[in-house]
Parts: structure tokens; C-alpha cells; sequence
């Protein structure tokens, strides 16, 4: 009933670094990456490959199993699966030990985990049992008995320094001596620090009128918490009401949110996901005139609400040998400027002879241009573009869009013999600093249990992934 | 680890490393030990005076980590000396030691179960399941879920086998409240083992659900999808209505909050969601944009979200599902605009008032010319036509002027089922089927099949236009053809038509019931079976565990375990055996043929039975080696597809018959006798000598 191990493969599909297993034939693993660099090459689109791959036996005698994967940077996971195993928790104990290589690691790829192949073992010992259950997963108690590596510690070693002592005294009793799980026992940091990031995420789709089909908010409060002992907190929202469908870190005590719509916990050290919602707008006078018609479309309506924070006008015309396209994008933000704005779109197997002219048009204040100032080469003035040709794609990149400014590009593509094929839809996605979509405020954030007052800062951030059909 | 080189070498010195104060040091060693020990099995022992002695060492890491790396080497000889420090880490009074321990037990009863017994390990982790510490009970729960499968695996001769887990009203207390102070790990593993208690009355299956669902608000996924399969099992036993209403209404946010991570998650929890919409569809009734594709994603997402969709088509939110399904038909992936052409399809045919509409969207797909989609909407239309008969005719002018765009056999077989069904209004219909008869050789199967059919229907309806035409493809098809299944219907059809012209119109002409979609795409006791796996593999390929991770279990005795629990199993028995029979699917037409004349409904099931399967739901994502599984799902398209008694009556004598090879014998069955199959040329001759008479 638990997975039965993992195998890391480099970009080239070989194994790298695998955890023991558990299995009494040794061709297990190897008929896993077997499998899957089969299956790879058979996905017709990268990434399309199913998640869940069937492993045949590799004697008659054996069980089948299935091997679930993940990619990671330039490398993927395997972690093969015999018994009749959730393959979500294969999923999830996968994407839990990505975030711990990120959080020892930072930046992750097969280089990394090569130069700490040590470090890595070391956590998959940790982190999973060679029965396959997981252990030890929080990286408050994974940093206490598996040292991050560090300049420091190299160097020491490198001197032929014992470091161990860090490990053996541990303050405060040691691991695993604290009576809340996710929290070390006797923290202390000079400076008591606490932060929220509230990040939000939406997903939508916009039709080719311009009518937002389905639209979505998620949002996750990240909070980093450098708080010593043992500090119960309680965070009180102004508007609670804008969040639904919660999942929780498990510190928050359900019962208080319940009753009162306030989080109250105590929090893991570092780095931690506090919760997770979904904004959905409260019922306004353009849902109430649903009502009338039943309670479905007055849930649909309701949803519709999130504004686009842009609007894109897309014009493409196909002809037998390629096509052209103009898209032209506002800003709909009131105040904020967005950033990072990338617009794609698909052109179809074999297209090619891509020319463009990116542009920026009237609006946005005092910040505008004339349109035909067109002669600058790309820059954050005007926009830029490429033509992605592994991916068949058109990108359009706008660093900075200021609010209510308007930007164009007119563009060209010529297609094979059997005609043009683009994808009917843009992607674009942004992201817009200091602003969240539904607002929620956070009232104010008590700290008891310890005497100190600690430093608390609040951060609001947006990105969003539109597809804009035309 | 060692980048392909064998360090095996190296054991004796590195083993001398093993005795340091250095944890880190301490750890490679004994990862190394672990990788190595089974090729130095005799020098092993060398390490085991420094593992029990780590055991009892001050610190605490080093204790659990010498236990854990016993457990794992393997070696014969380290075992004897495991038990000691193992009996003293399953007291420590350190919880990370004890849990370590308790896993360490599960370890030892896979090399030496009698050591495990021998040494009261099981008592002892029974006991532990009180201990205070959640980490440490979620442990426990692992190991004796471990020993148990290992258990249930060996044979046993003392009944009840003591390694067996069962989960006594106590054990489910502690479990409970154990429950909100795991890891989420730990809490997965409890869930799971409260799935499998067996309730006692409804309070208590109150109780569980109540205690459970605050864990549907937790940020694993894996946590919340075993959540839900507790709530599925247990709600079960609830009795008050609308506490399971309010269970399931609770069940739906945590599921759609799924949506939003990695495609690979979301797949996995769009296959269960898909599951569980088919027990009950009206927990995401309102959430069906969360469901539209988009063009990113994968198209294994894609996929089960349109299937999910179609799921959940109402009356309410029809037209901004075709719309979507319509914008899904021009993008650029084949299968998956194919794909969706079928999902309208199958939304005609779910809602009724939808079905014009769906009919000017298939047509406007036609209107577009590109080759696949004007294919896969004529597939699409001749099932409009079987659930509305004679609803649609006037569409039935721009199919045809599509013919020549037709090269896909199903393609073709449709549009000729489609003429020939509406023979009699389509004023060239002769020539149209003129054209197939003509290139009949060249044709597949299916398409001579149909052919065949809709000539015979043509001749009934015009017989004096249609004659010449008959006559020919009768004549090619008994001679020319080399497929036996063809051959067969071709027979049939001229001894029919040549005994008793009302007969043949009786059979060939009778009305069908109209077709409908299942509501299910496995059957009924497959589902709820799939719904106490949900969270599992099982659920994500709709399939009994037993298909894919057999362990040698499939056969007598999943049987037996599953013979007392519902008939089901046995329903689906019979129909694998009528499945078999697919291949003589004309030769079964006839069996209830000469019965009475109820008899139109026996050949209108089989046709209908046939050619609904490829518009079945494909269940077999890549693993279709097994039979069973596609007989599944047919098993679910058939039983829901006709809801009448009648169809399943005339399939009722089909198993007897079928046992017997197919071919051969089946002839046996036949009503009318006909001439001896095992001389061909004869009976070649007989109904040709009929037909004359008849003419």
C-alpha cells in the first residue's frame, strides 16, 4: 500500500540518482525507465504522455504496475507504483520532494543534484522509507537532521572540520522532540518576523466576442515565518466572505475558521503554504437578475464577475498559403501596471516566414507614443517578438503595460502546401505586482503566547493565464 | 549512485568507516551497506556489532537510523540479530525511534514472518496503536497494513491468520483521533484503514463521516481524494437523507479546488471525478465551466474533461456546452476534435430538446469540408438518427453530397446505414448504394456489412427498382468474399428473402429502440466496487484492481470473494460469453429469429449493441491486452443503453448457445434448418435456387 520508490532520469533518460528499492528483482526500476523512454517518444506533443504509464511484467510470474512521473527542470521523476496505490499520492509525495530539492537546492537541474548527490540520498532516506511510506517531509524537521549544504560546510569539510556537533547537541532537545509537528521546538530569532504573500492566480477563458467563458481565481497565502517559541497567532480577515473552498495547512485550527471566518495557528518555521482558496465574487446586482431563473446561472453569473484586466482584439485573416494577424491589446487595469505580459499563439505544423511589426498604440497618459513609431527595434518601448520555431509559436512580450495603454502587433506567416492551421486561441499571461483580484484584506494579526512584538508584513501579487480565442 | 561503476570492492573498508561520531559520515555508510550488503553477504556480519550498538546509542537519529538500515539489508544473518534491538526501539521513549521500529516490524515479517511471531512484534504494535504520538500510531497503521497484505498473500495455517488487520470500534477511536495530528502521509494511510472498517449501524458510519470531512479541506490532494473514498464507503451506511445530501454537497469544492495544480494531478482527479459523477451526477451540476479545455492542456486532460462535460449537460447550461464543443471542433489536434464531434453526439442524444441544435452545429462542422471532421459527423449524425427516427431527414441530403469526402470505413458504414434506413425518401438511393456495390470487394468488412443491410432494406422498400442491385450483391458476397461474417449475412438474407418476403421485411425493416447514452460507463456493481477503490488505481483506469495488479489473485477465487457480495459478477459472466459471441453476431440475430414475434427486437438489440460500441467509452487508456476490461465496458453501454426488458430477454439464450464454437455449430440454433454449413458448395447452391423460385 505505498509507492514503491523513486528513480531521477536525466534529460537523456538516464537514471541519475534512485532511492532503494524495495523489490527483489533488480530489473525493477530499469524496466521503469524502460517504459517510460518508450512512451516518450510516442507523445505527439512533448509533455502529452500519460501520467500514469502501464508497466508490463518482466516475467509472466510478476505483477504488472504503473509507473506515475513528473518533470522537473531538465529532469524527470519516476516513481513506480505496484500495489493498488493512489496515484495522487504518488503525485503528491513527487511534488513534496521537488519542494524540498528547491528549498535546499534553490534553482534545480541535473547539475545541482550531481554536485550534491550526497545531500540527495540523504533526503530520500529521510523522506522515504524503503517500504515505500514517507517519513519525513517537513522542512522544518528535514533541516535538522539533513544539513543544507552550504559554502561554510564545504569549506569546512574541504579543512577536514567536524561540523557534526551542529547535528548531535541540537538545541533544544533534539529532533522530533517538539510536541507540534510541523514546528521545531525553542526557536529563536533576533528579530521576530513575520510575512504573507497573498498570491493569486487566475485562469480564464475568453470567447471571440470578448465574453469571458469561464474565469477562475486561485489564491494561496505564503507566509515565511521567523517567529521564536512558541507564538500562537490569529489572522483576521475585513472581508473573509471573498474566499471559498479553503484547504488548509494543517496548523490552522478548523474549528475557529469555522466559526469565526479567522485563521488561528501556530505556524510552522520558515517558508509554508497557509492556505489555499478560490475567489468568487459576492452576488452583485448583475447576478441578482439571475436568480429569478434558478440558482445555477446565479452561480454561473457570479463567477463571471472577475473582470479580464485586458482586452485583446485579435484579427486574423487565413489565406491557401499563410495568414496574417493583427492583435491589439488594452489595458483594463484601473491603476496597476502589468508586467511581464507574454501573448502566444500556435501557427500550425510547418509555419514559418514570420514577420511582425510590434507597436504602441494611443492611451495610457503621459506615458504614450505616437502608433507609427514603429522603427524602433523591439524594446520595452514597443513590445518585442519571436517565432518560437520548436513550438510553432508567435511570442509577443511586453514587459511593462501601463494602465489603459494600448499596444499592437500586425504580423505575417506563410504555411505549407496543406494550408494554415493555427491554434484559434492566444495564451497570455501576466502578472500584476502588488494587487490581488478579490481584494481580501487582512485585518490585523495577534501574536500570543510570547512577549515580543513581531514585524509583520502583507504583499499582494497576480499572475494570470488568459486563452482569448478569436 | 556510483554512476554505473561496482563498488562492491570496497565493502571491507568501507565498513571500517562505519564506527564514527560524524552523522553524515555515519548515514553514506549505511547507505552504502544497504546497496551493497546482498553482494557481500558473508562480510555483512562484520557490521553487526556497530549496529547494535548504534541502537542503544544517545542519540536518538542514530538509534532509529541503525534500526532502519538493519531492516533493509536483507541478509539472513543481520535478522537474528535484529530482534533485541528492535524490541527495545519499539519502547524507546523517543517517538521518531518508535515509529521507525514499528515500520521496521513490517520489514522483518516480509524476510521472517515466524520471527515476527515468535517474538510478540504484533502484540506489540497492536498496543502501540494507543501510543500518544499521531506520527507514531499513523507508523503502526502502515505496518500492520503492510503485514496484512503480506498476510493475505501467503498462505496461512492457523485460521484466523494473527497478521491479518482487522479494525476493531476501539482501534477506530484511537484512529480518529490520531487523524488531525498526522502528517499528511499519515493521515492518507488512516484514512485508508478507515476505509475498511466495517460499520456496525448507522450512528457509527455518522460518526466516521462527521470526523472525516474536515479533512477535505486539507492541501494534499492525496488526503482529500482519501477523504472522499471514505465518505463514498461509509455515507453508504448513513441513513438520513440529507446528511448524506450535505456529504456530498461538502465533496465537490475540495474536487473542483483539484483543477487548479499540475495536469498529471488533475488527470488523476478528473479520472475519479469522472467516477464519481456516474453514482451521482449532481454533485458538479453547477460547475461545468471549471470542466472547459483549454488549449494547453494536455490531451489526456482534455479528454476526460469533455467526457466530464458531457456528464454534466442539462437542460440549463446546454447551449454553452455546444458552444464550447463547436469551438473544440477547429482546433488543430485530430483525436481530440474528433473527440468532441462525438461528445455532441452524445449530447443530442442525452437531451432531447437539445438535439436540433446539436444537429445545426454538426451541420455547420460539415459546412467547414475539412476531411475528419465531416467523418466524424456523419458517424455522429447516423446516431441522431437512431435516437430520432425520421426526425432529421432534410439533413440527410448535404451527408450524401459528401460521399466522395468519405474514406474511413466507419464513415462509410454510417452513411450507408443512413440510406439505407431512409431508403424510400432518398430519391437516388440506388445509385448512391449503386456506387458501394460496386466497389463492394475493395470495401472493409464493416462497410460490406452495411451495404449488404441497406441493399436488402432497398430492395424491401422498392422492390421493383432495386432488384438488379440485390441480386448482385447478394451474389458477390456469397461468392467473392472471403469474410465468413459477411458471407453468413449474405445467406441469410437470400433465404430469407426467397422463403418468405414478409418475414424479411419483418425482420429487416423492424423498428428499433431508440438508442440512449449510459449513464455509466462500467457497470452498476463494477462502480460501486470502483467507488470503495476510489484514490487508487483502480479508479483511475475504472478497472477492478485485479486486472492490472493481479499478484496472481485473479481467478477462483476473486470469484469466489465477490460471488456472495452481488450477482453482478455473474450478469457479467454471462455477458462476456455473449461478447464472444460478437464475432457470429448475424448467425445470433436469427437465433431468436424463429421464436415468436417478439422477434424484431433480438436483431434490432444486436445491431444496435454492435454498432454502439465504438461510440462506448474507450475505459482502456492503453492497457486493453485484457479482455475482461473491454467486455466491461460493454457490459455498461449495453445494460444502460436499452433499459428494456425485451433486448436483454433476446440476449438471455445467447450463452448456452455460444459456448460451442461460433462457427460451427451455431447453426444448431437456427430455427428454420439450414442447409449443413460443413458443405459449402451445397448450401451455396440451395438458397440460390430458392431466390430463383422466388423471382
Amino acid at each position: 500500500m505505498a509507492i514503491d520508490g523513486l528513480i531521477i532520469l536525466d534529460n537523456t533518460g538516464r537514471p541519475i540518482i534512485q532511492s532503494g528499492f524495495r523489490s527483489t528483482s533488480a530489473a525493477y526500476p530499469m524496466l521503469h525507465v524502460d517504459a517510460f523512454n518508450n512512451a516518450l517518444p510516442k507523445s505527439h506533443r512533448s509533455g502529452d504522455i500519460d501520467p500514469v504509464i502501464y508497466v508490463p511484467p518482466y516475467n509472466v510470474a510478476d505483477s504488472p504496475s504503473a509507473c506515475c512521473h513528473v518533470e522537473c527542470a531538465d529532469m524527470r521523476i519516476l516513481c513506480p507504483v505496484s500495489g493498488d496505490v493512489d496515484p495522487l499520492f504518488a503525485f503528491a509525495f513527487l511534488q513534496t520532494f521537488i519542494d524540498i530539492l528547491r528549498e535546499y537546492f534553490g534553482a534545480l537541474s541535473a547539475a545541482t543534484l550531481k554536485d550534491n548527490f550526497d545531500v540527495v540520498y540523504q533526503l530520500l532516506e529521510e523522506t522515504l522509507d524503503a517500504g515505500g511510506h514517507p517519513l519525513t517531509t517537513s522542512p522544518n524537521a528535514l533541516r535538522d537532521i539533513v544539513l543544507p549544504p552550504s559554502l561554510l560546510s564545504k569549506l569546512l569539510s574541504v579543512a577536514g572540520a567536524n561540523l557534526n556537533s551542529t547535528i548531535n547537541s541540537g538545541s533544544g532537545g533534539g529532533p522530533f522532540s517538539s510536541p507540534i509537528p510541523w514546528r521545531k521546538a525553542g526557536l529563536r530569532y533576533n528579530s521576530n518576523e513575520i510575512y504573507f504573500d497573498m498570491v493569486e492566480d487566475l485562469t480564464a477563458i475568453v470567447n471571440k466576442h470578448g465574453t469571458t467563458l469561464s474565469c477562475s481565481v486561485w489564491g494561496k497565502i505564503e507566509t515565511n515565518a521567523k517567529l521564536s517559541g512558541t507564538p500562537d497567532c490569529l489572522l483576521t480577515f475585513t472581508n473573509p466572505h471573498v474566499i471559498t473552498d479553503c484547504a488548509f495547512h494543517p496548523c490552522i485550527r478548523l474549528q475557529r475558521w469555522k466559526r469565526d471566518s479567522s485563521m488561528s495557528f501556530v505556524p510552522p518555521d520558515g517558508h509554508f503554504t497557509l492556505a489555499e482558496y478560490r475567489y468568487t465574487p459576492t452576488a452583485t446586482a448583475t447576478s441578482a437578475r439571475f436568480i429569478s431563473t434558478g440558482p445555477p446561472s446565479a452561480a454561473l453569473a457570479a463567477k463571471e464577475n472577475i473582470p479580464i484586466p485586458f482586452l485583446l482584439k485579435p484579427t486574423v485573416e487565413l489565406t491557401d498559403s499563410g495568414g496574417t494577424f493583427e492583435f491589439k491589446l488594452t489595458s483594463r487595469m484601473p491603476s496597476q501596471t502589468m508586467e511581464a505580459l507574454v501573448a502566444e499563439m500556435y501557427l500550425g505544423e510547418g509555419a514559418g516566414g514570420v514577420k511582425c511589426v510590434a507597436s504602441r498604440g494611443d492611451g495610457g497618459g503621459n506615458l504614450g507614443r505616437r502608433a507609427h513609431d514603429t522603427m524602433s527595434t523591439g524594446g520595452s518601448a514597443t513590445g518585442s517578438w519571436t517565432f518560437d520555431a520548436k513550438k510553432m509559436a508567435v511570442r509577443w512580450e511586453l514587459p511593462v503595460v501601463p494602465p489603459s495603454s494600448v499596444w499592437l502587433l500586425r504580423g505575417s506567416f506563410t504555411s505549407p502546401s496543406s494550408g494554415p492551421r493555427p491554434a484559434h486561441a492566444l495564451q497570455v499571461r501576466f502578472t500584476v505586482p502588488s494587487y490581488t483580484f478579490s481584494s481580501l484584506k487582512i485585518d490585523q494579526l495577534k501574536v500570543t503566547g510570547e512577549t515580543y512584538k513581531p514585524y509583520k508584513g502583507v504583499r499582494g501579487k497576480t499572475s494570470g493565464n488568459v486563452e482569448w480565442r478569436w | 549512485m556510483t554512476v554505473g561503476k561496482d563498488v562492491s570492492g570496497l565493502f571491507p573498508d568501507v565498513l571500517k568507516n562505519m564506527q564514527t561520531d560524524d552523522l553524515e559520515q555515519k548515514k553514506l555508510v549505511y547507505l552504502y551497506l544497504m546497496n551493497y550488503a546482498k553482494t557481500q553477504p558473508e562480510l555483512v556480519i562484520l557490521a553487526v556489532n556497530t549496529f547494535v550498538k548504534d541502537a542503544d546509542d544517545p542519540n536518538p537519529l542514530v538509534r532509529a537510523l541503525a534500526i532502519r538500515t538493519m531492516g533493509v539489508l536483507r541478509a539472513e544473518k543481520i535478522i537474528d540479530y535484529l530482534c533485541d534491538p528492535l524490541q527495545k526501539c519499539l519502547r524507546d521513549e523517543n517517538p521518531y525511534v518508535r515509529k521507525t521500529a514499528a515500520l521496521c516490524v513490517a520489514k522483518l515479517y516480509d524476510l521472517k514472518p515466524e520471527l515476527v511471531l515468535e517474538n510478540g512484534f504484533l502484540e506489540q504494535l497492536h498496543e502501540m496503536i494507543t501510543d500518544s504520538n499521531a506520527m507514531v500510531v499513523s507508523n503502526t497503521v502502515s505496518a500492520l497494513l503492510d503485514i496484512h497484505i503480506a498476510a493475505s498473500a501467503l498462505p496461512s495455517d492457523s485460521t484466523p491468520d494473527p497478521a491479518l488487520f482487522t479494525i476493531s470500534a476501539s482501534v477506530l477511536n484511537r484512529l480518529l483521533i490520531a487523524l488531525p495530528n498526522c502528517s499528511e502521509w499519515g493521515r492518507v494511510t488512516i484514512l485508508n484503514a478507515i476505509a475498511r472498517y466495517v460499520t456496525v449501524d448507522a450512528k457509527e458510519s455518522e460518526h466516521i463521516c462527521e470526523r472525516v470531512v474536515p479533512q477535505l479541506q486539507h492541501v494534499n490532494g492525496s488526503v482529500v481524494l482519501a477523504a472522499v473514498k471514505v465518505i463514498m464507503i461509509h455515507a453508504r451506511g448513513v441513513q438520513r437523507e440529507e446528511l448524506v445530501k450535505q456529504l456530498m454537497r461538502k465533496m465537490a469544492p475540495p474536487l473542483v479546488t483539484l483543477l487548479s495544480t499540475p495536469p498529471e494531478v488533475q488527470w488523476v482527479a478528473l479520472r475519479n471525478i469522472n467516477l464519481l459523477l456516474q453514482k451521482r451526477p449532481d454533485i458538479l451540476a453547477n460547475e461545468m465551466r471549471v470542466f472547459f479545455c483549454k488549449y494547453n492542456d494536455p490531451l489526456y486532460v482534455k479528454v476526460e474533461k469533455l467526457d466530464i462535460m458531457v456528464r454534466l449537460a442539462a437542460d440549463h447550461n446546454v447551449d454553452v456546452l455546444l458552444s464550447e464543443l463547436k469551438e473544440y471542433a477547429s482546433e488543430v489536434d485530430v483525436d481530440f476534435v474528433r473527440k468532441s464531434i462525438k461528445a455532441i453526439g452524445q449530447t443530442a442524444v442525452k437531451i432531447d430538446v437539445a438535439a436540433e441544435r446539436c444537429v445545426n452545429v454538426l451541420l455547420d462542422l460539415i459546412a467547414t469540408r475539412v476531411s475528419y471532421v465531416v467523418q466524424e459527423a456523419v458517424v455522429v449524425m447516423k446516431d441522431i438518427f437512431r435516437k430520432y427516427p425520421s426526425t432529421y431527414e432534410g439533413v440527410i441530403p448535404t451527408l450524401c453530397a459528401n460521399l466522395d469526402e468519405l474514406d474511413e470505413p466507419e464513415a462509410k458504414a454510417s452513411l450507408i446505414w443512413i440510406i439505407g434506413e431512409y431508403a424510400d425518401k432518398i430519391d437516388n438511393s440506388a445509385d448512391l448504394l449503386g456506387i458501394f456495390v460496386d466497389s463492394f470487394i475493395e470495401e472493409s468488412h464493416s462497410v460490406q456489412l452495411q451495404t449488404l443491410t441497406a441493399v436488402v432494406k432497398l430492395f424491401l422498400k422498392k422492390p421493383d427498382s432495386a432488384q438488379e442491385v440485390v441480386q448482385k450483391v447478394l451474389n458477390t458476397a456469397t461468392k467473392d468474399c472471403d469474410s465468413p461474417d459477411v458471407r453468413d449475412r449474405a445467406y441469410i438474407y437470400w433465404r430469407l428473402l426467397s422463403t418468405d418476403p414478409g418475414a424479411a421485411k419483418a425482420v429487416v425493416l423492424a423498428s428499433r429502440p431508440p438508442i440512449s447514452i449510459p449513464r455509466t460507463t462500467v457497470a452498476s456493481g463494477l462502480l460501486e466496487d470502483l467507488l470503495s477503490d476510489i484514490s487508487s488505481l483502480a479508479s483511475v483506469y475504472h478497472k477492478p484492481e485485479e486486472t492490472f495488479v493481479g499478484r496472481g489473485r485473479v481467478g477462483a477465487d476473486s470469484v469466489s470473494v465477490r460471488k456472495g457480495e452481488e450477482d453482478a459478477f455473474s450478469t457479467q459472466k454471462a455477458l462476456q460469453t455473449v461478447a464472444q459471441g460478437q464475432q457470429a453476431e448475424n448467425l445470433l440475430d436469427f437465433d431468436a429469429e424463429p421464436a415468436g414475434d417478439g422477434a424484431p427486437s433480438g436483431l434490432a438489440a444486436t445491431e444496435l449493441f454492435v454498432q454502439q460500441q465504438p461510440a462506448a467509452q474507450k475505459l482502456v487508456s492503453g492497457l486493453s491486452e485484457n479482455p475482461l476490461d473491454d467486455l466491461v465496458s460493454i457490459f455498461g453501454s449495453a445494460n444502460m443503453g436499452f433499459g428494456t426488458a425485451a433486448p436483454m430477454a433476446a440476449f438471455a439464450p445467447a450463452p448456452t448457445q455460444v459456448r460451442s464454437p461460433p462457427m460451427g455449430n451455431s447453426s444448431s440454433a437456427f430455427g428454420m434448418s439450414p442447409p449443413p454449413p460443413s458443405s459449402q458448395a451445397q448450401s451455396q447452391q440451395q438458397p440460390q435456387d430458392d431466390l430463383l423460385g422466388l423471382f
